[in-house]
């Protein structure tokens, strides 16, 4: 328990600070885990919306999959992108082995099928008849896309909250894929488990403390943005 | 504008769940697309609506042959079974649907002050539209089909859900309505009644086939076959090799002077409130006949008549 309180001294010494080491931490895990979000709201809200919206073959297996996905172990996820980026492999010519862009890569592969299926589940609870009667007042497809995911932007909230929450948080492909270099790759995730194996516990539980806060901030933003909708 | 379908096919789970040889809907008439649950109603008015892709055949709206998917803009309109409303006003609604078609600003304005007027829905302009009652759901639903002014209306069981004084003022506005803002209607149904009282024409579709269509007078009165008399309430009795079709209160008991007799085991007498009607059996079929005798008890034989001049006959 103690170590709990030094290390919420320690987290709150740190901000206070405005250590540069954590600053530039914190910094990446936003930036990385907020891109490979946003790309995974690009591909995994229309493929989500085709999926519920839509019959073809194969759509029960694609459906399968998303739902796989949405529980596919990070590091698994990291060590298929790590075979495909390492310079051996298939990618290798690329250079994105531990840079940024390998992360953001394989937290894409993470956050896309949570998003997708949450997409999903979000349109299929919208009045079956929606597309069809903006498809009657003329409505194109781009128009209709926007105006269902409108409807179903507390669903759709949902899903960005479920993405970012999964990739913040993970820390077996960050580090399978970045490497966890200092100053280049290190996010909260990966730099908890550099301070854990040094002995460091305070140091530990202060950025978890701050990787905590910052996945709180973040939710508190998106669930005001879904109240207010509401209201 | 008038409708018209060619060797229309639709295939749905492979089972083939509408077939329309050929079906013309007359410009400037309203027509009631009848039947049960299940026939192939709503599928017939998706058709028209280039919701539902044929497998084969072609619809044509105006003349012209319509392309596959949903019609060019401002062709149809479309009131769904159940009304489907957007997050906003009832107002933000029909602002939508008609700045889809083209309609902006004042123009806007003019034509939902308009057609809520004529609705009776001025008071629901403002509210939530999906806080909306059954009713006022399904009237909302109605009037922002009619504000868009289409050449063709839909309307897929417009009254569905409306029950008591509101749906018997609907039946009774709903026509006055339909000529002021609607072209040509198409509205489907599965009661007769209500497809008597809005319509002009009658379409009668039974197992995904066209059984009937044309003036409802005509399609009602000389049901074009026994299923069609049947679904519309005929009594279908037997009569040496053929059948005869008995229409809706005209079998009567005791048969006094009808030309037409059958004899009827008794298993039953209902009280209506304005008459009362015989239960029982004549030739294994169980059948009902008004009956304007003193008393009756169950096993009793009775015979049960028609007049010839209102019965229709099939077969030999």
């Amino acid at each position: 328990m103690e170590a709990i309180w030094d290390g919420l001294r320690e987290a709150i010494r740190l901000i206070a600070t405005g250590d540069a080491t954590l600053r530039e931490v914190a910094l990446r895990t936003i930036l990385v885990s907020g891109c490979a979000t946003l790309l995974a709201m690009a591909l995994g809200v229309p493929a989500g919306y085709v999926l519920a919206r839509t019959r073809f073959p194969g759509r029960t297996v694609i459906l399968a999959l998303v739902n796989t996905g949405m529980g596919m172990p990070p590091v698994v996820i990291g060590l298929v992108v790590w075979l495909l980026i390492v310079r051996s492999g298939p990618f290798g010519g690329l250079e994105l082995v531990y840079t940024k862009r390998a992360m953001v890569i394989a937290q894409f592969l993470i956050a896309t099928p949570m998003v997708a299926g949450f997409t999903v589940a979000a349109v299929q609870s919208l009045p079956r008849e929606l597309p069809d009667l903006l498809a009657t007042l003329g409505a194109g497809r781009l128009r209709t896309l926007w105006l269902v995911s409108r409807e179903a932007q507390l669903g759709l909230l949902a899903a960005v909250m479920a993405g970012f929450g999964a990739v913040v948080s993970e820390v077996g492909a960050s580090m399978t894929v970045g490497g966890n270099l200092q100053g280049s790759t290190r996010v909260l995730t990966t730099a908890i488990v550099t301070e854990t194996s040094r002995g460091d516990n305070e140091r530990a539980i202060a950025l978890g403390i701050i990787l905590l806060a910052m996945a709180f901030a973040v939710n508190l933003l998106l669930t005001m943005a879904q109240h207010r909708r509401v209201r | 504008m008038d409708v018209a379908l060619h060797d229309v096919s639709v295939v749905r789970g492979g089972r083939e769940v509408l077939v329309v040889p050929a079906l013309a809907f007359a410009a400037g008439r309203a027509t009631a697309i009848l039947g049960p649950n299940g026939a192939g109603k709503s599928t017939l008015l998706r058709t028209v609506a280039g919701l539902e892709r044929p497998r084969s055949g072609s619809v044509s709206i105006g003349g012209q042959p319509a392309r596959s998917g949903p019609r060019p803009a401002g062709a149809v309109a479309y009131a769904f079974q159940q009304p489907v409303f957007l997050r906003g006003t009832v107002r933000s609604n029909f602002h939508l649907a008609l700045r889809l078609r083209g309609v902006h600003g004042g123009s806007s304005r003019r034509r939902i002050d308009e057609v809520a007027a004529a609705c009776g829905i001025e008071h629901l302009l403002d509210r939530d539209a999906h806080d909306l009652s059954g009713g006022e759901g399904q009237r909302a639903n109605l009037a922002r089909a009619l504000s868009l002014r289409a050449p063709v209306t839909l309307l897929d069981e417009p009254l569905s859900g409306i029950d008591g004084p509101v749906r018997r003022q609907l039946l009774l506005d709903l026509p006055w309505l339909l000529r002021d803002f609607a072209a040509t209607t198409l509205l489907v149904t599965h009661e007769l009644e209500e497809a008597l009282r809005l319509a002009e024409d009658l379409v009668v579709v039974l197992d995904g086939k066209v059984h009937a269509a044309g003036p409802k007078a005509e399609v009602v009165r000389r049901p074009a076959d026994q299923e069609t008399a049947a679904f519309l309430g005929f009594t279908i009795l037997p009569r040496g090799r053929g059948a005869v079709a008995v229409p809706p209160g005209m079998l009567r008991a005791p048969a006094g002077e009808s030309g037409l007799t059958w004899e009827m085991s008794v298993t039953g007498l209902v009280d209506l409130g304005t008459h009362r009607e015989v239960a029982g059996m004549v030739a294994g079929m169980r059948v009902s006949a008004r009956w304007d005798g003193a008393s009756v008890t169950p096993g009793e034989r009775v015979t049960a008549g028609a007049n010839p001049d209102d019965v229709v006959r099939f077969g030999a």
